[in-house]
């Protein structure tokens, strides 16, 4: 029995849907999940606030790619602009525009997680069958080290020359022609993001997609939920074009991903005594950028092939951080860059000689960190009042990490080097490096990003202190399950796809038998 | 701190309403919005084919803002060649309500002559005033002590940079070559199941991967 995916425009009158199983967003853990649902032959519709989006209009160019595939145009920001979240808004979700390295979860985490978080249901062994098939199907695999771009070597050489822990990257590619463009859309289908390989499978299989329809209240009784309340919203515009879509389901799956899965819940009353929308970790996310003599080219060739976790655990009470490279395109590094007139273009000038160093910090792991705060923002439709609480240890590790990017640029033969601080530090040699310690290290003074969102709807044994318990079921409803990276109880020191994918895939098995 | 929310139907108070946002931030910071536009601004010709979202008013103060933030410099193409403040107008009309109504109070800051004048000691209007003095507003605001204004600073910033280099004219001036030519299909097959054919692909799961291509896991 094939399934349908349905678009915004063929939405045009008010619909009621029943079902076995809703499943609300299309991203990571939405997808692997409805997939497995609908394998075992239950009837599942899935809602995605985004378009369906494919690679007809993946045209590798930055302003189209951000409208139709991020949230808030990639636009979203903590409250005070202190950090800038890019995310996923689309069929496929964050896997539509990520860039696809591929780590499974490390083993110190889950760990972390059943010592503090009672949760003993996950462990390297349940997870591993679950992993390789999601390997298999989405042709994990290390990216050849021949084919590395130039902004990847300037890591890969500079952590060979500083002795570094170092290593190449598995990505979900097939026939990847390395051009670079993975953030805007893979315009070959080279990418195995859930757009072009697990929903297509699902539909195949009977799933219906409604693209273009954005859950916003979950009806609940007593303990179960009895209907999701749906809109349609205008591809275009963005806007609701009046059309409602109710879906009546026996069983609700919310995978909208953090910070909009949190919304959900909130918008529907369901709060957890506030617990919903804290704890909310951001992978916080540091840049340096390293000017060469040589053309990096930054912005083409597979965006993420080198790694390291050389500084992933750097003692007591310090927070620990990976390294990695973006793509660098021009709107993005537009925006991203700092300082005003003259100096934004004599930067943007020398584009093709640019590299940039991400430092990903490990946020959750120290007893007094909070986290973000996600809360409903009043007269707003798809933006949130967001807080992040930085601490003194966020600071330290970001000051190290900054100073560690300087070494690596330096070692890889970078002219100069310069901090992303409003008011930025430039720096000439590896014996300036010290000069990052002057510069302010305060929100809103250097600029911090993040790709990776988890937690918000953190999962635990304890109902007085999580959200779902360590089987992803929300604790006080019987039919009601969250499976995305909303339910991390800390970040996890990869990048977090193939851990959300592994999940997934784990949870359908009893979310199935829960119907 | 534990942050509750308050139950349907409540209504917040104007404060808490205030605090919330971006502006309502720096609306407190500078002493409430009673003063605001009460001054002259310049007027400046809006886009041939009107303006969506923004008025005339906040357009032209995008302008001075863009000509400041994106000053001529050869290789790259004039901010009036991009219709910067005209590219923000269109992209405002797809941003979240609130984020809307916040940029355009924060435009209205930006032109008010309070605040620089209690900051700065300056009376006149953004948009009035010499180049200099916009620079030096700028940079007040860049450099502020003030975290709303850092934020204010930063969100503006964002938003002209993004109108202006999202406009292929500035690629020259970037050495950026743009996408590799000859791969995006825009008459690519779009499916969408219901019983037709999925057209082969590499997402398609054939052929199957050969066993030496997949070595997953996290070393
Ligand atoms: C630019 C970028 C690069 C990245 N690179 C990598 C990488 O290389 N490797 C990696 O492992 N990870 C990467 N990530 C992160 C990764 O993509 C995400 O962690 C992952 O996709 C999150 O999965 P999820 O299921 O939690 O949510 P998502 O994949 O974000 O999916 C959630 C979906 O639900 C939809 N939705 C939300 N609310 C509603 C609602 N109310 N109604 C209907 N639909 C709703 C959203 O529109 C979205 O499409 C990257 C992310 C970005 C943005
Ligand atoms: S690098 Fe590969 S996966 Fe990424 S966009 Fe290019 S072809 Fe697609």
């Amino acid at each position: 029995m094939s399934g349908r995916i349905f678009t915004g425009d063929e939405l045009t009158r008010d619909l009621t849907v029943e079902c076995d199983v809703c499943v609300i967003g299309s991203g990571a853990g939405g997808a692997w999940t409805a997939h497995e649902l609908v394998k075992q032959g239950k009837t599942v519709v899935m809602l995605e606030e985004g378009g369906y989006h494919t690679r007809r209009e993946f045209d590798m160019t930055e302003p189209r790619a951000f409208q139709n595939l991020y949230q808030e145009l990639g636009n979203r920001a903590a409250d005070d602009q202190s950090i800038t979240i890019l995310q996923g808004r689309s069929v496929g979700g964050g896997t539509t525009v990520n860039w696809c390295s591929s780590f499974r979860t490390p083993e110190r985490i889950l760990k972390v997680w059943r010592e503090r978080h009672g949760i003993d249901t996950l462990s390297a062994a349940t997870l591993t069958p679950h992993w390789e098939a999601v390997e298999q199907r989405l042709r994990i695999a290390t990216w050849p080290q021949e084919m590395m771009n130039a902004n990847n070597k300037v890591l890969w050489e500079g952590l060979g020359a500083l002795g570094y822990e170092r290593g190449l990257i598995r990505r979900n590619v097939n026939n990847c022609l390395n051009l670079g463009y993975c953030g805007l859309g893979c315009p070959v289908d080279a990418k195995q993001s859930m757009l072009v390989t697990v929903i297509p499978d699902a539909v195949e299989q009977g799933l219906t997609v409604y693209a273009n329809t954005s859950a916003r209240v979950l009806d609940w009784d007593g303990r179960r939920v009895t209907a999701v309340r749906a809109e349609v919203i205008d591809d275009a515009t963005r806007k609701p074009t009046g059309v409602k879509v109710v879906v009546k389901p026996k069983l609700t799956v919310v995978s909208g991903g953090a910070i909009n899965s949190p919304g959900l819940l909130m918008r529907s009353q369901l709060l957890s005594e506030g617990r919903v929308g804290e704890k909310t970790w951001f992978h916080p996310v540091l840049m340096m950028m390293g000017l060469f003599e040589h053309e990096v080219n930054a912005f083409h060739g597979a965006p993420q092939s080198v790694y390291s976790h050389h500084f992933i655990e750097r003692g007591p009470g310090k927070m620990g951080y990976f390294l990695e490279v973006p793509p660098v395109q021009p709107m993005l590094a537009s925006t991203v860059l700092t300082g005003t007139g003259p100096e934004t273009l004599e930067l943007m000038a020398k584009l093709k000689h640019l590299n940039v160093m991400l430092a990903i910090h490990v946020d959750g792991l120290l007893p007094d960190e909070e986290g973000g705060t996600v809360r409903l923002r009043d007269g707003a439709h798809s933006r949130y009042a967001i807080k992040y609480g930085f601490t003194p240890a966020h600071w330290e590790a970001f000051r190290s990490s900054c100073k560690e990017m300087a070494k690596l640029q330096f070692a890889a033969g970078a002219k100069q080097v310069r901090s992303l601080h409003l008011s930025p530090v430039t720096l000439d040699s590896a014996a300036e490096v010290d000069k990052l310690d002057d510069a302010k290290w305060e929100a809103m003074q250097v600029r911090v990003a993040t790709a990776h969102q988890m937690g918000g709807c953190r999962m635990g044994k304890d109902p007085a202190t999580s959200v779902v318990d360590p089987h992803l079921k929300y604790h006080s409803l019987d039919n009601l399950f969250v499976v995305d990276g909303s339910v991390f109880p800390t970040s996890l020191g990869v990048n977090p796809q193939e851990t959300i994918f592994g999940i997934a895939r784990w949870a359908a098995t009893h979310i199935g038998q829960a119907v | 701190m534990k942050m509750y929310l308050p139950p349907p139907g409540s209504k917040p108070s104007r404060r808490g309403v205030l605090k919330k946002g971006l502006l309502g931030g720096a609306l407190l910071a500078l002493g409430g919005g009673a003063f605001l536009f009460t001054r002259k601004s310049v007027e400046v010709e809006p886009p041939a084919d009107g303006l969506k979202v923004l008025t005339a008013r906040e357009f032209a103060v995008l302008t001075s803002l863009s000509y400041r933030l994106l000053p001529r410099r050869e290789g790259f193409p004039t901010v009036e060649l991009v219709q910067v403040a005209r590219g923000c107008d269109r992209i405002l009309t797809l941003v979240d309500p609130t984020a809307l109504t916040e940029t355009k109070q924060l435009l209205v800051l930006l032109e008010n002559a309070l605040p620089n004048f209690l900051f700065g000691r300056r009376a006149a209007t953004f948009t009035t005033m010499s180049t200099d003095d916009q620079d030096a507003v700028l940079s007040e605001w860049q450099h502020s002590r003030i975290t709303v204004r850092r934020s204010g600073f930063t969100a503006l910033r964002s938003l002209v940079m993004a109108a202006y280099f999202s406009s292929d004219t500035t690629w020259p001036g970037l050495g950026y070559p743009g996408p590799q030519p000859g791969i995006y299909d825009p008459n690519a097959p779009v499916w969408k199941g219901n019983g037709a054919e999925r057209p082969l692909g590499n997402g398609t799961f054939l052929p199957p991967p050969a066993p030496a291509a997949v070595d997953g896991g996290t070393p």
